[in-house]
């Protein structure tokens, strides 16, 4: 165990190596610049702003400062907020969006969960079909368009909940609401699907024979084994939802992190996007990690250093 | 296995105590922010959305409407834009001018003061000024400087410090050398570009400007709460020299992006002020107070690229647009359509509007666009029309007008047009590049005087992007910014616009306007046409 966790250390740091130098190199050759404006700059300002930020210098040479801010965690001034570094901004919009997400999370695993196992014991009764409906409904539905609706009737017109901003419980329920739907209609319908395949099987035939109380058997034996896909969604799941979403972040005016990751592309501004996609990657590539231990637990067949050998 | 669910279960658990903490704090701030409303009868608390959050609260760096917004209100330069939108005495009391127009002398307030007591004096701003110019400042505002003697060469890396002429005489008396006579030279600078900057606390903290807790400004207003992307608060400065004057005690400024949701707090009464968002514009528009901001929207010919090279060819699409049509159908946001460069609202010596003395230099006119069409084919010797690309920046309203004129063009013309359309950065690279035939545009003033506008097209200026040179209107340009007698200037600057529209590079589409829905409570909001909004004479009942 101990060799396959160093292993995949080494591989993680090489696929991040990988990640960062793509971006730098991709960044760098989308045509436009940080300082394109529609208004009027001389060429002798747009001279100095280009000396200022070392985008004068080959690239080979930003690429070296990057690679040694990457590893000093110094990721440098951004340039369209030049008072701030990216640190600062990450550090600031993370735990914002972090809050944000471990509740919508929370809100979807458990909803979705339950509503999957209610529907594949009640498999195609009305429960399953209203379960199912809601899930459909869920995947379809964009968050924002859910969003605005909430927003509409129940701060709006029923005025029972604040519009946006982010500075009580009471401003995170409706955000929670509108970015939890989508993962836990996905959830669901994993739980429900996988659950249905395990409830199937021989092994539950044994423990009802056995006399097991219908509570034990779909939590201890079957629920155990339908988890599995969904732990797998759940990584790259985890991953996204906690660094913030553009959408949500946006209409709710919630100071998290996910608007980084879009409007620094727009503006070019090479910092932050490298600052944003080496934290997100990051946090990926350890949260696939975690679910790639967390199948060993939950399915002892999948022995982790039997694919050390492999 | 039971280790790795206990472990997992504290952990969940880890994670939910410490989202409710957080909570618990953020709800303390809510608490105390309702009592603030409550005592509302006795305290002036303005709720406005700044949108995004402001680019830096440095004078020379944050040059952008996001930024002057707030540091408009914050700090105060020699001059302010007054009510009636023209320079008036700010900092400075009073100020002489010599006989050449050249050079300026301006007497600083004796009260002047900056928030953390220390008087503003002349070397405040002689630091401050040489520190937009400075290169190793990486202002994008510095070309703003340019208009003083020795500023340009210093920027561009030629001069230095110390030969670019502003002085301060003494602690009162500041002096500046103009490279040439212009009289909206106390316009330019109302700009937060030559805010000055207290030499001292910039030297102790060279990054004053990044939190509440260090902001030194001179303004009506005083930052107190900076809560990045979130909010920041501002409250009535004492030390002001026309604190009298102020009305409010406190500004609550939310950074909101998105306009709905804007609107909709506005709505329940979290906001005083609103935009409209742009699918409500129909029905809003009529509670809405509309007011001019000096600007165009517009398209760039590429003058060296086929068909457009030809000057008939080129008149003939620009009569062929319906200007009037797009902003009442198309944009539907009480813009007043464009049939000349300048905007509204820069009146000459004798007090008529710019606009409307040098009148419609290009109509709507569908019969005569197809005769110059024809006209102008013949001249080149088409058979067929080379085909027209138009090139917009990916955005609705921009995707919208592009397809009224595609439709204009042919009904008006018989010539179908392509349409394309790029994400915003590369677009813009293009454009400079003259890559494009016809291509979107706006441009919106940097200082209030319609040189400003007209300088835009001079043979090689970074704004022309059209490839379009002549040298008449070079040296009408050169000699207009040379002029010392204001009515000689217009008559020069008239004669500018007039050669423009002759040669066509450009089709007007629309002037810009300022758009915002008010509380009935608020009044005194005052929004210059060069875009900052004052508030030094906002209240609410």
């Amino acid at each position: 165990m101990t060799g396959y966790i160093i292993k995949r250390l080494i591989a993680m740091a090489v696929t991040l190596w990988f990640i960062i130098t793509l971006t730098f190199f991709l960044m760098h050759s989308i045509p436009g610049s940080p300082f394109n404006e529609e208004r009027n700059t001389s060429e002798a300002v747009q001279r100095n702003l280009e000396k200022f930020y070392h985008l004068d210098e080959p690239l080979y040479v930003q690429y070296g400062m990057y690679l040694k801010s990457v590893v000093t965690f110094d990721f440098g001034p951004s340039i369209k907020k030049s008072s701030q570094t990216v640190n600062e901004m990450l550090g600031r919009g993370f735990p914002v969006s972090f809050e944000l997400g471990i509740v919508t999370l929370i809100v979807a695993v458990f909803s979705g969960i339950a509503l999957g196992i209610i529907a594949a014991l009640r498999h195609n009764g009305f429960i399953d079909y209203l379960a199912m409906t809601i899930a459909v409904l869920g995947i379809s539905v964009p968050n924002f368009v859910l969003a605005t609706l909430l927003i509409q009737q129940l701060a709006v017109n029923l005025a029972i909940l604040p519009v946006a901003t982010w500075s009580s419980p009471k401003h995170m329920i409706l955000p929670t609401l509108a970015l939890a739907t989508g993962p836990m209609a996905i959830i669901a319908r994993l739980t429900r699907s996988s659950m249905l395949e395990v409830l199937t099987q021989d092994y539950i035939k044994t423990a009802k024979a056995k006399g097991l109380s219908p509570v034990k058997i779909v939590f201890k034996h079957a629920l155990r084994n339908a988890l599995l896909p969904v732990v797998t969604v759940l990584g790259s799941l985890a991953a996204s939802i906690l660094t913030g979403t553009f959408v949500i972040e946006k209409i709710f005016a919630i100071p998290g992190m996910g608007k980084y990751f879009v409007e620094s592309i727009n503006t070019r501004d090479y910092p932050v996007i490298m600052g944003t996609t080496v934290f997100y990657s990051s946090i990926l590539i350890i949260m696939l990690f975690l679910v790639d231990i967390a199948y060993g637990i939950l399915d002892p067949r999948i022995k982790l250093h039997k694919k050390e050998a492999s | 296995m039971k280790k790795f669910l206990s472990l997992l279960l504290a952990g969940v658990l880890l994670f939910v105590m410490a989202a409710c903490t957080a909570n618990e704090n953020a709800g303390k701030e809510t608490d105390s922010k309702d009592d603030g409303k409550k005592e509302e009868s006795a305290e002036k608390v303005l709720y406005l959305n700044n949108g995004q959050e402001p680019t830096s609260f440095d004078p020379p760096i944050g040059f952008d409407s996001v930024s002057w917004s707030a540091l408009n209100n914050l700090m105060e330069g020699l001059t302010r834009l007054g009510q009636d939108h023209e320079p008036e005495a700010a900092i400075a009391e009073k100020w002489d001018i010599s006989e050449d127009g050249k050079t300026y002398t301006f007497h600083i307030r004796e009260d002047a003061k900056w928030s953390n007591g220390d008087p503003v004096t002349a070397s405040d701003f002689e630091f401050a000024w040489k520190r937009l110019l400075n290169p190793d400042t990486g202002s994008s505002a510095a070309f703003l400087g340019y208009f003083i003697e020795g500023g340009e060469a210093y920027n561009n890396g030629e001069g230095s410090a110390d030969d670019v002429k502003v002085k301060a005489v003494d602690d009162k008396i500041f002096e500046v050398t103009l490279v040439s006579p212009q009289a909206y030279f106390l316009s330019v600078i109302t700009n937060p570009a030559f805010f000055p900057i207290n030499e001292k606390v910039a030297t102790e903290n060279p990054k004053w400007f990044a939190e509440a807790e260090s902001f030194v400004g001179n303004g009506p207003f005083n930052l107190t709460e900076w809560e990045h992307d979130s909010h920041f608060v501002m409250e009535k400065n004492d030390q002001y020299w026309d604190a009298e004057t102020v009305k409010l005690d406190k500004i609550h400024w939310a950074i909101i992006d998105d306009t709905n949701t804007e609107y909709q707090m506005y709505q329940s009464g979290e906001l005083d002020v609103s935009d409209v968002p742009s699918e409500l514009s129909e029905q809003l528009l009529g509670e809405a107070k509309v007011e001019d901001q000096a600007g165009d929207y517009f398209y760039r010919f590429n003058v060296n690229m086929e068909p457009f090279q030809n000057l008939n060819i080129r008149k003939a699409f620009a009569m062929a647009v319906d200007q009037q049509q797009i902003v009442d159908f198309v944009t539907k946001n009480g813009e007043k359509p464009a049939y000349g460069f300048v905007s509204y609202g820069f009146a000459d010596p004798s007090g008529k509007d710019f606009r409307e003395v040098s009148g419609d230099l290009v109509k709507t006119n569908a019969e005569e666009a197809k005769a110059l069409l024809e006209k102008g084919m013949e001249e080149e010797g088409y058979d067929k029309l080379p085909e027209v690309t138009l090139t917009y920046s990916t955005d609705d309203t921009h995707k919208k007008i592009a397809e009224a004129l595609q439709q204009m063009f042919k009904e008006n013309l018989g010539v179908e047009v392509k349409l394309a359309n790029m994400e915003w950065n590369v677009f813009a690279e293009e454009q400079k590049a003259l890559k494009f035939q016809l291509s979107r545009s706006s441009f919106l003033a940097d200082y209030a005087d319609p040189i400003n506008f007209l300088e835009n097209f001079q043979t090689g200026h970074s704004m022309n992007r059209t490839g379009w040179s002549n040298e008449k209107y070079d040296q009408l340009i050169k000699d207009a910014k040379n002029e010392a007698d204001e009515a000689k200037r217009f008559e020069l600057m008239y004669e500018a616009e007039k050669i423009l529209f002759e040669e066509m590079p450009i089709i007007p589409i629309h002037f810009y306007n300022q758009v915002y829905l008010y509380n009935d409570a608020v009044s005194g909001i005052v929004r210059h046409p060069v875009g900052y909004v004052e508030l030094k004479w906002a209240d609410k009942k």
